[in-house]
């Protein structure tokens, strides 16, 4: 069936408007505080320094309540979560370092429950509120469930806190709520627009249940809610315990300073670059299962002055299938690499930050998709991909900078090459999960040194991954092995930071098996670019082998290394599939890498043979891609090397055209 | 002069120059890649790193595109992408060195 307009819909779809404008609505129903412009020229630099620090550390403390309470290793062992602190008209102060893709569009959720919500159900002490609704705000997909709560002190709204996290499964037709054949949003988890979910410090148990009855797996869900209100509760009593010390009027002139702050500063750093117009395009192979069409999003970035514009025109046309993603998206990807890549010395205060910005970007896009069309992979797939061309631009008006330059950084972890296992644990209890492995990415390589190897994603910087033994314990699987893969960062005058694997079969499942759900683009073409000639990471690559002898090996005491060991039918996955693991099966998963920086022809030889002895770099890639020879003892062969370059060079420009 | 990458340098004039080679290679304000050399092959010969033919995943042809220094034979930009897709990785600058 056609995507086809629903009437009504526009209503939840964020409207920007102006803090003066949402006071004026908001306050028709409720006293927001705020403060003139001169009190925060009244700050002296300590008390300053002393509130910044504090607010910071409140954001971290709703990080540590998350993963204490949460019972998903997704928020405890993986950080797939954030917090935020916003001023009274939800414009955000700062956000946590963790996923900052699902923290860059909270501010949206909350300007839009303070204009639809002040009046009806209204806006008291004690309330909290549950999003999941991306063409609102608060997350990306509907699995990024957001909570967020007005701080009411001396009976006026003060600021807001809010947390989010990444939710095992809400529903939808497939475990995990990722519906790989879905053609529009109703095959996925309903959107809830803001709710009023506590009211008075009490939670509404009628809410709950209407957001509880639709998952899978609603027992870890209840947690995974209380997680947000403890967050939430965390950050309203230090926050309330941070204006009873200083008084409102300070710790609010610090918050409003911190933005401007941020935003004179980046204004500052941006009229040190030069000015211009950068363009990237990012791909995404299949947009559903069955679907083996290549999607563009196009991106023009021109700086000037003191103002960035990413113009998304050309990007394609919203698609039937469940990768596009709403114009929350559209910040999520732009957001996390400005302040990773420009905003590295400057303070994270997003609602500075953005006031630098401007976004043109058609509604019906892929990447700023109108409703009914499917976002149920939202985060990993169209707000990915725009992550990747905004990853692109960025570092390359960075890199024009003498001093900024060493900020720039190829492209990392093109996609999320993601595996969702659901079944019946070994415990004998319902389970779904995403694995999060690809979390340990790989990072792109920089101007002066090689990326990272599977150290981490750009957007998240306190991104990690669950130990081995952690899944193992969770959820019915066993691994063959976890690790760096050969080759898999972007070749360049420095190397891309390694991507990895992981290699599991179904163990200790009372149904003998798992269901899988794989939903991984990039297997026809890298998606993580590299920079100033260097080649861009690797492809994704999953395979499952069916029928193996993988049991008989294990029962002899020997475990395989690698897929060539193994018995059994090799298929090579597709995109988007959904399928199950029988116990004899075994699933390899090998997620991308970051992107190379400069001419492999230029790297220093020596690096390529401590690569090659340490299996970052096979000696075919050596010889073909490096132009390096390594003698039998693995030491570079310098003649034949010299000898070897020469012919790589020769061939470039003879079969090339001008 | 300005420093535009590992490769790529902007004169005072405005002419993008290989680093390395020194030859002339276009304009800032219009194609500063214009006279390099273009070259399209497979994508499988970037590298062990492309897994798998394209042909499982997609009808189109996935090409490797890159741009090389007429004088050094320096790769410029690489990129691998849809073969009847133009390139979407235009850049310009809007000043020449001496004006920044």
């Amino acid at each position: 069936m056609p995507l086809i307009h629903v009437s009504g819909s526009e209503k939840f779809v964020f409207k920007e408007r102006s803090s003066d404008d949402l006071r004026a609505i908001a306050s028709k129903f409720v006293s927001l505080h705020t403060v003139d412009a001169d009190a925060e020229q009244t700050i002296d630099p300590l008390t300053y320094e002393v509130i910044r620090h504090r607010l910071s550390a409140i954001t971290d403390d709703m990080g540590d309540a998350l993963k204490r309470m949460s019972g998903s290793v997704v928020v405890t062992d993986c950080n797939d979560f954030n917090a935020a602190i916003a001023d009274e008209t939800g414009n955000l102060i700062l956000v946590g370092q963790y996923n900052m893709q699902l923290a860059a569009s909270l501010d949206m959720a909350i300007k839009w429950t303070l204009e639809h919500r002040s009046g009806s159900p209204g806006l008291r002490p004690g309330d909290m509120f549950f999003c999941n609704d991306p063409w609102i705000g608060g997350g990306l997909h509907q699995n990024d469930a957001s909570v967020f709560a007005p701080l009411f002190y001396d009976g006026e709204l003060f600021a807001w806190s809010g947390a989010v996290c990444h939710q095992v499964d809400l529903g939808g037709v497939s475990p995990g709520s990722w519906s790989v054949a879905g053609t529009d949003v109703f095959w996925e988890s309903t959107p809830v627009p803001p709710v009023k979910i506590v009211e008075g410090g009490n939670l509404r148990p009628d809410i709950e249940d209407m957001y509880l009855r639709r998952s899978r797996v609603p027992k870890l869900i209840a947690l995974d809610l209380r997680a947000k209100l403890g967050a939430n509760n965390v950050a309203q009593q230090r926050l309330t315990q941070l204006i009873d010390k200083y008084g409102p009027r300070v710790v609010k002139a610090v918050m409003k300073r911190m933005m401007n702050d941020a935003e004179k500063r980046l204004r500052a750093k941006l009229r040190s670059l030069p000015n211009g117009t950068w363009g990237a395009v990012a791909h995404q192979d299949s947009a559903r299962a069955g679907d083996n069409t290549i999607y563009k999003i196009v991106l023009r970035m021109t700086k000037h002055d003191d103002k960035l514009v990413f113009d998304f025109t050309g990007t394609d046309p919203q698609v039937e299938g469940f990768i596009n993603c709403t114009f929350a998206g559209v910040r999520g990807g732009i957001m996390p690499i400005v302040m990773t890549m420009l905003c590295n010395d400057i303070p994270w205060a997003p609602g500075g930050i953005y006031r630098c910005i401007e976004i043109i970007s058609e509604p019906g896009t892929i990447n700023n998709c109108t409703f009914p069309a499917g976002i149920g992979k939202a985060s990993v797939a169209s707000a990915w991909a725009t992550q990747n061309a905004v990853s692109e631009c960025v570092a390359q008006m960075v890199g024009t900078h003498p001093q900024h330059r060493k900020a720039a950084m190829s492209c990392c972890q093109g996609t999320w090459d993601l595996a969702l296992l659901a079944g019946v644990d070994q415990r004998g209890a319902p389970f779904v999960t995403m694995l999060c492995d690809p979390m340990a990415g790989g990072l792109g390589a920089r101007v002066d040194q090689d990326g990272v190897d599977t150290g981490g994603q750009m957007p998240i910087p306190m991104g990690r991954i669950a130990d081995v033994e952690i899944n193992e314990f969770s959820f019915p699987m066993l691994y063959l092995w976890r690790r760096e893969e050969t080759d898999s960062g972007g070749p360049g005058r420095y190397r891309g930071g390694l991507g990895g694997s992981s290699c599991f079969i179904p163990h200790d499942s009372p149904l003998q098996g798992v269901h899988l759900v794989v939903s991984a683009p990039g297997k026809a073409l890298p998606l993580a670019p590299g920079l100033a000639g260097g080649y861009p990471s690797a492809t994704s690559y999953d395979v499952l082998m069916r029928g193996t002898n993988v049991r008989t090996m294990l029962a002899k005491g020997f475990i395989p290394g690698n897929l060539e060991e193994i018995d059994g039918r090799h298929e090579i996955l597709p995109s988007h599939v959904e399928t199950d693991m029988a116990a004899a099966d075994v699933y390899f998963t090998h997620w991308q890498g970051g992107g190379g920086y400069g001419d492999p022809l230029r790297r220093d030889p020596q690096h390529v043979a401590v690569d090659v002895a340490s299996l970052r770099v096979s000696p075919r890639a050596a010889s073909d891609i490096y132009g390096v020879m390594l003698k039998t003892d693995g030491t570079v062969d310098a003649s034949t090397t010299e000898a070897r370059r020469g012919e790589l060079r020769r061939g470039r420009v003879d079969a090339g055209t001008a | 002069m300005i420093q535009l990458d590992d490769n790529l340098t902007l004169t005072d004039d405005g002419t993008v120059v290989c680093t390395h080679c020194k030859t002339r290679l276009g304009e800032t304000s219009r194609d500063p890649l214009a006279h390099a050399v273009r070259r399209e092959r497979p994508s499988r010969d970037a590298g062990p790193g492309v897994h798998a033919d394209p042909k499982n995943f997609t009808a189109r042809e996935i090409v490797l595109r890159q741009f090389f220094c007429p004088g050094c034979s320096t790769v410029l930009a690489t990129e691998i992408v849809p073969g009847d897709e133009p390139s979407f990785r235009h850049w310009h600058l809007d000043a020449t060195a001496s004006q920044r």
